[in-house]
């Protein structure tokens, strides 16, 4: 008679929780399940894979008691290929680049009010609430796709990980809302209505537009690309100018 | 499809190089996009195996993310006091931007096409 070992489950998870494989099934599985509800919700922004996948993984670390150094020591190598993903961005840029061709003028200049614009008042309206620096410091390169961004804001400073959650709530609330502002402008052509989501909400709003019409889907990267470019080089120039405190 | 990625990794090495040499004020990915950018318009076209790359990259971005954002619950308590700053900050700011950039279009693209 063999007697009955209880699984050792406590060896099992001081294994498990030591290697990098449990931060990456969690972070995969989480991404999963938000791309399934996304694709249920017939793309509803408000289901947006990202936010949800985020409240999976951190309900789960809160309930597994992980702390977020830990898991992010595993989940690094995911985090690691933003910087190759923001390199591989020059792809669709330069594909968009022939959408340029005799807008160089309005799509440059737009860009640059659009991405004064959302720094401002991003940056105002959160002083003047009283946030403290750390969110207003986050707030810098929100429009900015996030790769990028979130670049930006380790180099001058600010959070990294505030800035990534601010760049994606600002894609979702551009996804949902920019079609109201530009309906309420009378705004007809699809490059113009592309490349204003796209410079106000970068890549979620860009898969937003491109499930609109794809001439907007287009302008919608372009801008996208463009504001992550001029953002890189104009922020960290501009930033000695933006009070955050 | 290894091919595309042994080449964005070695752009993206060159702009960090560059980054960490030259201009540490912007992050060496940039460096690498704006090289690689470059470096397609002298090919004047996007080679099969990058654009494999790319697509796997630009279909699940959102993925990559995950493990920063998720640093969110750090700041939690942060948020919850200014949790009203933060929802008018952002909300305001993205329908502000949307605006003045469609605004800015429409006025010069309207003056552009009056001329003959």
């Amino acid at each position: 008679m063999h007697a009955v070992h209880p699984i050792p489950i406590r060896e099992i998870w001081v294994y498990l929780s030591g290697s990098p494989l449990l931060a990456l099934i969690l972070t995969l599985t989480a991404y999963q399940i938000g791309v399934m509800v996304y694709t249920r919700s017939e793309r509803n922004p408000l289901a947006n894979p990202v936010a949800i996948a985020v409240l999976l993984v951190a309900v789960s670390l809160q309930v597994l008691g992980m702390p977020y150094a830990k898991y992010f020591e595993g989940a690094q190598f995911v985090h690691f290929l933003l910087g190759t993903a923001t390199v591989s961005l020059a792809i669709p840029i330069y594909r968009g680049f022939g959408g340029l061709k005799g807008r160089v003028f309005p799509l440059l200049l737009a860009l640059c009010c659009g991405g004064l614009t959302s720094i401002v008042s991003a940056v105002g309206l959160a002083r003047w609430l009283g946030a403290d620096a750390t969110i207003v410091g986050a707030m810098v390169s929100k429009s900015v796709t996030a790769p990028i961004a979130m670049g930006v804001a380790e180099r001058l400073g600010y959070s990294p990980t505030l800035t990534a959650v601010f760049a994606v709530l600002t894609g979702i609330l551009g996804a949902i809302l920019a079609r109201y502002v530009l309906d309420g402008m009378g705004m007809k052509s699809w490059w113009q209505r592309g490349f204003a989501i796209g410079v106000a909400a970068h890549g979620l709003g860009t898969s937003r537009a491109f499930s609109v019409h794809p001439e907007a889907g287009m302008y919608a990267s372009l801008a996208m690309g463009l504001h992550g470019i001029l953002g890189a080089v104009a922020i960290p120039l501009l930033a000695a100018y933006i009070p955050v405190s | 499809m290894i091919l595309g990625l042994v080449q964005i990794l070695l752009w993206q090495g060159v702009g960090e190089l560059l980054s960490h040499f030259l201009l540490p004020m912007i992050p060496g990915p940039v460096f690498g996009l704006v090289l690689l950018l470059v470096f397609l318009f002298i090919q004047g076209e996007v080679p099969e195996s990058m654009a494999l790359v790319s697509n796997a990259f630009s279909q699940h971005l959102g993925l990559l993310f995950i493990p920063a954002a998720t640093g969110v619950v750090l700041f939690l308590p942060q948020l919850q006091a200014h949790a009203m700053a933060v929802i008018v900050a952002l909300l305001v700011s993205v329908l502000l931007t949307v605006a003045v950039t469609a605004l800015v279009l429409r006025v010069l693209s309207a003056s552009q096409s009056d001329e003959p």
